[in-house]
């Protein structure tokens, strides 16, 4: 058995459902948003990223399901697909639960565009909420700039810190990160544009995580390329010798 | 965003539209293109596709590469069907209730957009069709055996304009189309390179945005035609945006953004030498190009509002 088809040996089960009068196949332990962004059933989510593990935050992605003669609210994201479920993703019930989210992402986030954008969507120009309660924040707390930076990076530099209202990304003790290599991942990731990242004169900053690193410099070309503590992280996880990212790849 | 080397790729969408196991030959510039273009226009696209490679690599006869609605059509026509397919849409909108939001994507090589499709492009972009044209440019007709296309640049070897005695090979300067598409006055125009991911991506995300035509011109490195090796596909594609012989800009409602600025121009021949197509260029050539890249590249940075170093 040299020449293996993995697709043909898949061992998981499939199992049928059932998406707002639609029946589609899909793999057991496949979650309903998976599944309906793979057929283009339009569901939003913001904390929703296919590199990390779900984590239902936002609850952007409820959708209702119908099990025998119950019927249920549930985050898609975290809600694992199962034989003979019926699934509705725009029932009356489910809109009017998602305005309410969104009225009150938009009473906190007054000013973001992203989700003002995604308000606008179900007809919602203006928080319902008192004017007094709004807030200019950015961040809506979905943790998927810690998420990243744990799962993918792997150097867990930020966490979610606080309970209740004051619960938040923020680096240990509020200092400067110190275990942070100025990736860019939680910049690249964070759904609303709360991270500030910028490449100022030969420095890398992400205001969030108060930290400034030097970029390095090609010896060739003298383009900035990446941050130096970056590199070197890189440099002794893979075992590469002194010297090796002197160079920008494009030059070497 | 290109900086953001190594890590932050891992985080984008890992669903693919355009399957392996297409017929592209190895090192193909424009096959990755078109999977970033796919990866960012995700699952609600319906693409035409004007013959070229595209056409040929991804779908011999019984099988296809494709996973989204997909169709061919000539190379005139493009645009053509697809403004078609667009108000098809409306209709079905309008009369039966269709709901779902679905993007229509026009695509085709230099040849079926620059000069064999350019009436129905420009008809499409005029009447203000809800699509995104995106032009993959390899700079001649690669699937037909290298024939000179109006996209070809300065003094590249083709089979239709050999170099010899008597030629230097193309001796017209490449055709400028996001200028001729900016002159439509449409909202949202680009150029970008198969050897930037993230740019393609974040161009896609931007001309999704907006109601009406927008059209992207993607520089597609082909190692085949270009006769450069096949393992060098992204550096020569970043070769031609350093040494400022392909500028990536955007034009927003008329406005300007050059992307890629750099302190110091590379040199043409740090390009020109790894590609066999330009073997025969002698020194005044190349010096004859260079002058041409500077004043192209000061031209961009003078509409972008930038001081010309």
């Amino acid at each position: 058995m040299k020449c293996v088809n993995w697709g043909l040996l898949r061992l998981s089960e499939l199992v049928t459902l059932t998406v707002n009068g639609n029946k589609y196949t899909a793999e057991k332990g496949q979650y309903i948003l998976q599944v309906a962004r793979a057929h283009g059933i339009k569901i939003p989510s913001l904390c929703n990223l296919d590199a990390v593990e779900p984590y239902g935050a936002c609850r952007l992605c409820i959708v209702e399901i119908t099990r025998g003669t119950r019927k249920r609210i549930v985050t898609s994201c975290l809600f694992p697909v199962e034989e003979g479920l019926v699934v509705e993703t725009d029932s009356p019930r489910v809109v009017g639960n998602r305005k309410m989210l969104l009225d009150l992402l938009l009473a906190r986030c007054s000013e973001n565009k992203v989700i003002k954008q995604l308000a606008a969507e179900y007809g919602i120009e203006k928080s319902s909420f008192e004017k007094e309660y709004w807030t200019k924040e950015n961040c809506i707390v979905c943790g998927l700039c810690a998420r990243v930076c744990e799962q993918v990076v792997g150097v867990s530099a930020i966490s979610l810190v606080n309970r209740g209202i004051t619960k938040g990304p923020a680096s240990p003790y509020l200092e400067s990160a110190k275990a942070c290599i100025g990736c860019g991942s939680c910049y690249y990731a964070c759904p609303t544009g709360a991270i500030k990242m910028e490449d100022k004169k030969g420095y890398r900053y992400i205001y969030n995580w108060k930290i400034k690193y030097r970029l390095q410099k090609c010896k060739v070309c003298g383009i900035e390329w990446a941050p130096e503590k970056q590199l070197e992280y890189i440099r002794k996880k893979w075992d590469l010798p002194k010297g090796f990212f002197d160079v920008c790849p494009n030059c070497r | 965003m290109e900086t953001l080397a190594i890590y932050a790729p891992k985080l984008v969408t890992a669903s693919d539209y355009i399957a392996s196991g297409h017929r592209a030959c190895s090192g193909c510039g424009e096959v990755l293109a078109v999977r970033y273009v796919c990866k960012a226009l995700g699952r609600n696209t319906i693409i035409s596709n004007a013959t070229g490679c595209m056409e040929i690599v991804s779908t011999p006869l019984p099988e296809t590469a494709w996973e989204v609605p997909w169709i061919h059509t000539l190379f005139e026509n493009a645009s053509a069907v697809a403004s078609g397919i667009e108000s098809g849409l409306k209709a079905l909108k309008r009369k039966h209730g269709y709901t779902k939001e679905v993007k229509v994507v026009a695509m085709g090589g230099d040849g079926g957009t620059a000069d064999i499709g350019l009436q129905s492009l420009s008809g499409a972009l005029e009447r203000g069709h809800d699509f995104i044209y995106v032009c993959f440019d390899n700079e001649a007709y690669m699937n037909t055996g290298i024939q000179r296309s109006s996209e070809t640049p300065f003094g590249a070897s083709t089979t239709t304009a050999p170099a010899g005695k008597l030629s230097m090979g193309q001796h017209t300067q490449k055709k400028n189309m996001p200028a001729i598409a900016a002159a439509h006055n449409i909202r949202y125009v680009a150029t970008s390179c198969s050897s930037y991911p993230f740019d393609i991506m974040n161009k896609i995300e931007k001309a999704k945005q907006i109601k009406g035509p927008s059209y992207i011109h993607i520089l597609s490195v082909c190692p085949t035609g270009w006769r450069s090796a096949s393992n060098l596909t992204i550096t020569m594609g970043r070769l031609a945006v350093e040494t400022g012989i392909f500028p990536m800009y955007e034009i927003e409602d008329g406005k300007y953004t050059l992307n890629f600025d750099y302190p110091k121009l590379r040199p043409v021949e740090d390009y020109l030498k790894l590609q066999g197509r330009f073997r025969h260029l002698t020194k005044e050539n190349t010096a004859e190009i260079q002058e041409h890249v500077l004043t192209e590249f000061n031209r961009i940075r003078m509409l972008a509002g930038k001081k010309i170093k």
